[in-house]
């Protein structure tokens, strides 16, 4: 229920903010403005709603055209990307609004390793090799690093 | 901007009216105390919470002590318990330490709770332990809509029993879940813990008027058992099921004889919203839990010893049932609950014999205290008896301020069934308890407790207090109970 609660307030309280932001003043330009790289690294629960709610801040403040961000998850991090993740609507409902969720595919194959069966990722996930060399990739293209 | 909108929308109708059946996630005492976050949760999150009390009971003596059938000037309730020796005192009633998570984080589908009680009260008090383990469970989670628990830990029952006990909005339980709800033990041979003859030596030593036989935590609404359950979203409506079956032996741990109980429970709460144990949204629930216990009567011992299987003989079983409906009420302003409550069978008369069942004062009728059935007259028998009882509370919580008010009424009707066995009168008793009260919320962790309690007991169907033998000489002088009581939760 609290995921469904969230997910929804997180979506039509974006969709208000956004109709009324100035931001889309400029809407159909693509040229975003801030780029933003967010780490999670950590399995503390506090940690995935503190870079959740750090990535829906970002949107709110630039506008959802005038900013990238992209949330990089490894290690203990990605349970983030587990399919039954409790902010799982969370992760869904930011993706719609162009947040990109990189799993770190080494991390999957380690856990898969322990588990014994290949975790099952949120649909809004998107493979990569390594989510550190990611991290390092988008540092190059010029995008912030946050640890929150 | 018009795509973004249909979009938002398109997705909020979709999570809203999809028809889709979604796993509640930790949202009602059922899921809150079984599991944790999918996900989620850490492998080890240490817990718990003190509760320091302070309480002031002014309720009189029996002004009739000293004469014929008028053995003690305090009864229990005009004393503080666990320890029944003032009417005035600071005590920690509870402080309690645990930790709950999940081993692997990586697989949520086991998960487990443990918590201990280091508090001075009817767990710990005189029980033979201080630090008394009142759950330890492991979830399974593997099954969709069948979790498994198993463990000691709370069984699934009425709402005042089952919520969390830190988040109770007063400091003393109602009537009916102290006395019927709360289960008591006593030791096999019925024989008292404790001499019930008016200044005799208690077991430690003093002269006190002696209380409390049972030598055995209570059940604290806790068993020993495997569970089946989940909770599920229909739209706004969150629905849970819990099946139990456990020892019949609260937080003993082990059983102590072959019967087992069987417990169950529906809910189903419409759901505003919040989250955790002070989630808003309209609840209704129906529960119910049978069981048998087992006593034995030294009174008709069995020939030729006890035998190989160690039975001291007189052995009896006695049926044991309760259930229940209620409905909670929250919308983060105002709150209201009510529950009916009704048993059957091992009705508990007060801490006095360490029986169920209350007899003539010791020497009358050549009777020997502690003994229950012949020759001591029989006055009262819960054993087979049967109460009932209701409440109402109501809350409000005061807006853009840290105080909540409170007020409750209780009503608890002990052995409506109860007929003439010897004495004066039925001992069919009716305790009636206003309780009015405030919190005052020094953070989400903390706060303050204040609570005035005002007690009108009787048996109804005996004579007014007066000169004789009369249970309502001893309940004359029950009158205001007064608490302050710290709650903090780490």
């Amino acid at each position: 229920m609290y995921r469904l609660l969230t997910g929804t307030i997180v979506t039509l309280t974006m969709a208000m903010v956004l109709s009324t932001s100035p931001a889309l003043a400029t809407a159909g330009i693509n040229s975003a403005e801030k780029k933003i790289v967010l780490q999670i690294s950590d399995g503390s629960p506090k940690k995935q709603t503190l870079v959740l709610n750090v990535a829906k801040n970002l949107i709110k403040h630039y506008g959802i055209d005038n900013v990238k961000v992209e949330i990089v998850a490894f290690g203990p991090g990605l349970r983030l990307l587990f399919k039954d993740n409790v902010n799982s609507s969370r992760v869904q409902s930011l993706s719609t609004y162009g947040v990109q969720f990189s799993a770190c595919q080494n991390t999957t194959r380690a856990m898969t390793k322990i588990l014994g069966y290949k975790p099952e990722l949120n649909e809004a996930a998107v493979p990569v090799k390594a989510g550190v060399a990611r991290i390092i990739e988008l540092t190059e293209k010029g995008y912030t690093l946050v640890r929150p | 901007m018009y795509v973004l909108k249909k979009n938002a929308l398109a997705l909020a109708c979709a999570i809203l009216m999809g028809g889709v059946v979604i796993t509640a996630q930790a949202a009602n005492w059922t899921m809150l105390q079984g599991t944790e976050p999918a996900g989620n949760a850490p492998r080890i999150k240490v817990w718990g919470f003190i509760q320091p009390l302070y309480e002031k009971d002014t309720s009189k003596k029996n002004k009739y002590v000293g004469t014929p059938g008028n053995n003690f000037e305090m009864v229990a309730p005009k004393l503080l318990g666990p320890n029944f020796e003032t009417q005035e005192g600071f005590n920690i009633r509870r402080a309690r330490l645990g930790a709950r998570g999940t081993g692997l984080p990586l697989d949520s589908n086991v998960n487990y709770f443990f918590l201990a009680e280091f508090g001075n009260n009817i767990l710990t008090h005189d029980v033979g332990s201080a630090v008394r383990l009142t759950d330890a469970s492991i979830t399974l989670n593997h099954i969709p809509g069948a979790r498994v628990r198993m463990g000691v830990f709370k069984v699934p029952t009425f709402e005042e029993g089952y919520q969390a006990i830190h988040v109770f909005d007063y400091i003393n339980f109602t009537d009916v879940a102290q006395q019927m709800m709360m289960e008591r033990y006593p030791n096999k041979q019925w024989t008292p813990n404790r001499n019930n003859t008016p200044g005799f030596a208690n077991t430690d030593g003093d002269n006190e008027t002696p209380f409390n036989g049972f030598n055995k935590p209570v059940g604290a609404f806790r068993d020993t058992g495997i569970q089946i359950f989940d909770s599920f979203m229909f739209g706004s409506w969150d629905t849970s099921y819990a099946a139990m079956y456990g020892n019949g032996n609260g937080v003993n741990l082990g059983d102590n004889d072959k019967n087992k109980d069987i417990y169950l429970y529906l809910s189903t709460e419409w759901v505003f919203g919040g989250k955790g144990p002070r989630r808003q949204g309209w609840k209704f629930f129906v529960w119910g839990q049978d069981g048998k216990r087992t006593l034995y009567n030294p009174n008709t011992p069995r020939a030729g010893g006890p035998g190989t299987d160690n039975e001291p003989g007189g052995r009896q079983e006695y049926n044991r049932k309760r259930y229940g409906i209620g409905t909670k009420f929250n919308n983060g302003l105002f709150r209201v609950t009510t529950e009916y409550l009704k048993g059957k069978g091992m009705i508990f008369l007060g801490p006095d014999n360490p029986t169920f069942t209350q007899t003539a004062p010791n020497g009358a009728g050549g009777c020997v205290a502690g003994n229950t059935d012949l020759p001591c007259p029989l006055l009262a028998d819960g054993r087979d008896g049967e109460s009932a009882g209701y409440y109402i509370d109501l809350g409000w919580y005061i807006p853009k301020t840290s105080w909540e008010l409170d007020v409750r009424y209780d009503f608890y009707d002990r052995l409506t069934d109860a007929e003439k066995l010897a004495g004066p009168c039925a001992f069919n008793f009716e305790f009636k308890t206003l309780t009015v009260g405030t919190n005052y919320h020094l953070n989400k962790k903390s706060r303050i407790t204040v609570n005035a309690a005002k007690r009108n007991y009787e048996a109804v169907e005996c004579p007014d207090a007066g000169p004789g033998g009369n249970p309502n000489n001893n309940l004359e002088g029950v009158d205001m109970r007064y608490s302050v009581q710290l709650t903090h939760i780490f």
